[in-house]
């Protein structure tokens, strides 16, 4: 889990519980995502509304792209913490892009829970999980140096 | 209220530059470009359009009678030590306005002044004393009166297209960046259709339909094979270097022959000026080298003869096998001919103000190789073979600045020329259970079934 804090001294700094369907968050494609997850740590400030998404997204040495596979925004006040510290929510996934760990490109599948606070800040916590079974790549035997054209 | 860090944390530690300024600095950048469109584009309408409608909607026309001619000079400073002045023909005309006899001097626009004074004075000899002509007068201030209408569309064209891009590219910029404003990456992203409006640039490769993020192959199954179903398109970087040389030569060269001429019609009058001579030599070198460059490299694009891919089926699928038939065209003998099956990963990136791409290859399947192979006379070197994706690929993938491409790669090794390799792009797909391999099972990979040609 990786979270992200406003880093707001004198702030609490919040925490998402996340838990899969799948413990070993090792999915297949086509398959159907479950997670429930449970917000702690944010006593004393208002939740203006929190954002469900699952997304990929690449790493590497080139610039980061993102293609979100499910968004969901909740702004509702009922269902909102303190009223509700906790949700769940499921997809089904789709067939491609798969993960892959490449050498200089990477894509990367993860549920993203974003908390946004009265007065501005937000939150965002981040769980990777697997989409397909490709092995990592890395580059073959001697070859030349990478080339690069401008 | 609480101000935006300049600096947020990305992933590891990797520090970025805060979403919240970028937006910022990027409103300021646009709404700049929009206030400098919206004040530009005022001077011109009010400056230049808006007089020159008042002048064909608005003066009313009357009968005048030139009285004097003369033209009229206008100055003006050139700095650091000279001044441009500008000459326009200029008649005095006595004319019927509301009622009353106006004399005044006629008006013209700024597209009727020239530098050259004698030319203004041929203008002016067109117009006879004592004729009496055509004339508009403005019926809120009678003693402005003009010989001429009509629109200057250049003008016109001028004072829409400027100002309107300033206007256009500052706007969107503008509004992409209040509509970004607040949300966050996912919802952005989620939320399509007015962001690719806004910014086109930035937004993915076109996907295969219901296969995110998996290229089209549309362009790579549009022409049949002779044999096989699918004949592969080429992907060669080499044509293009071939193109830009050829335009570099070609306009490197349109200068030097400008420069040539002037320099000539120096000689021819008499005169030697040394500092176009001394420009016009290493101009030369120059130019010659571009043409000896283009010429060699069309000479090596061209001496080798073309190679030509077919594949039984496309798009392909992990662990399918496919036939394919290399053929290689060229006189000689081929001291190596070989194929491989490779995934390629492919990143952009920004370092400073240039934008960098780079490729690294990640996988490499031998299929095929061929030692001293020749063409029949009349004829070209033939081969099938059987080319096996590997059950575990990872599939072709392709977003905005980032791509694993798989691709057939020709190399080979021509007598008394250099090595040469040709690449044919493929599109892998992810593994789907119910699609069955394309080729009957129990040929390997790699296996050469059939070589027609000679091979010695």
């Amino acid at each position: 889990m990786i979270g992200v804090p406003a880093g707001e001294r004198g702030q609490g700094v919040p925490r998402v519980e996340m838990q899969f369907d799948l413990p070993h968050r090792q999915h297949e494609p086509r398959g159907e995502l479950g997670v429930r997850y449970r917000i702690e740590g944010c006593e004393g400030e208002t939740i203006r509304a929190v954002e469900h998404s699952v997304l990929w997204y690449t790493e590497g040495k080139g610039e980061e792209d993102l293609g979100v596979h499910f968004f969901q925004r909740i702004a509702d006040r009922g269902l909102l913490p303190p009223t509700a510290t906790s949700g769940a929510f499921s997809t089904p996934l789709p067939q491609s892009p798969l993960s892959y760990e490449g050498v200089i490109v990477k894509v990367r599948w993860c549920v993203r829970v974003r908390i946004f606070f009265e007065g501005g800040r937000d939150f965002v916590s981040e769980h990777v999980f697997t989409l397909g079974r490709i092995p990592p790549g890395r580059p073959p035997g001697p070859q030349p140096a990478a080339e690069v054209r401008r | 209220m609480r101000l935006p860090r300049f600096f947020a944390k990305k992933r590891g530690h990797r520090q970025t530059g805060s979403r919240e300024w970028g937006v910022v600095g990027d409103g300021l950048f646009h709404g700049t470009l929009l206030a400098a469109g919206l004040f530009f584009g005022g001077l011109l309408v009010t400056g230049v359009a808006a007089p020159e409608w008042r002048i064909n909607h608005e003066f009313r026309p009357a009968r005048g009678t030139i009285l004097a001619k003369g033209l009229a000079r206008t100055t003006v400073a050139d700095p650091p030590a000279a001044v441009i002045t500008n000459w326009r023909p200029c008649l005095l005309v006595r004319y019927e306005a509301q009622g009353r006899l106006q004399e005044a001097w006629s008006q013209g626009s700024a597209v009727e002044n020239t530098p050259d004074r004698e030319v203004a004075r041929r203008r002016l000899d067109a117009w006879a004393l004592g004729a009496e002509i055509p004339c508009w007068y403005d019926p809120a201030s009678p003693r402005t009166v003009v010989l001429r209408r009509g629109y200057n569309w250049w003008l016109w064209l001028l004072s829409l297209l400027l100002p309107g891009a300033l206007v256009l590219i500052g706007g969107s910029g503008l509004v992409r960046g209040l509509r970004s404003w607040g949300k966050s990456e996912e919802r952005l992203a989620a939320s399509a259709g007015l962001g690719e409006l806004l910014d086109p640039l930035a937004q993915p490769a076109l996907a295969a339909p219901g296969f995110p993020a998996v290229p089209t192959w549309d362009d790579l199954v549009n022409s049949p094979g002779t044999i096989l179903r699918h004949r592969l398109p080429i992907e060669s970087p080499e044509n293009w270097t071939l193109v830009g040389f050829g335009l570099f030569a070609l306009l490197w060269n349109a200068v030097v022959v400008v420069l040539a001429v002037g320099a000539g019609l120096d000689l021819l009058g008499g005169r030697i000026d040394w500092w176009l001579f001394a420009l016009l030599v290493p101009f030369l070198a120059v130019g010659i080298g571009g043409v000896v460059l283009f010429v060699r490299s069309l000479v090596l694009a061209t001496a080798i003869g073309p190679t030509q891919l077919e594949i039984s089926d496309h798009p392909l699928l992990p662990g399918g096998r496919y036939e394919v038939l290399l053929a290689q065209g060229g006189t000689g003998t081929f001291q190596s001919l070989e194929l491989t099956l490779e995934l390629e990963e492919q990143a952009t990136f920004r370092q400073g103000t240039d934008t960098r791409t780079e490729h690294l290859v990640v996988r490499r399947h031998p299929v095929a190789g061929f030692r001293d192979v020749a063409a029949p006379p009349h004829s070209r070197f033939e081969a099938r073979t059987v080319v096996e994706i590997p059950p575990d690929a990872m599939h072709s993938f392709t977003s905005a600045h980032n791509a694993v491409r798989w691709r057939l790669v020709v190399r080979g090794t021509a007598q008394k020329w250099p090595a040469f390799s040709r690449v044919f792009p493929v599109v892998v797909f992810p593994p789907a259970g119910e699609m069955a391999p394309a080729c009957p099972a129990g040929v390997a990979a790699g296996e050469r079934t059939v070589a027609e040609g000679s091979v010695p």
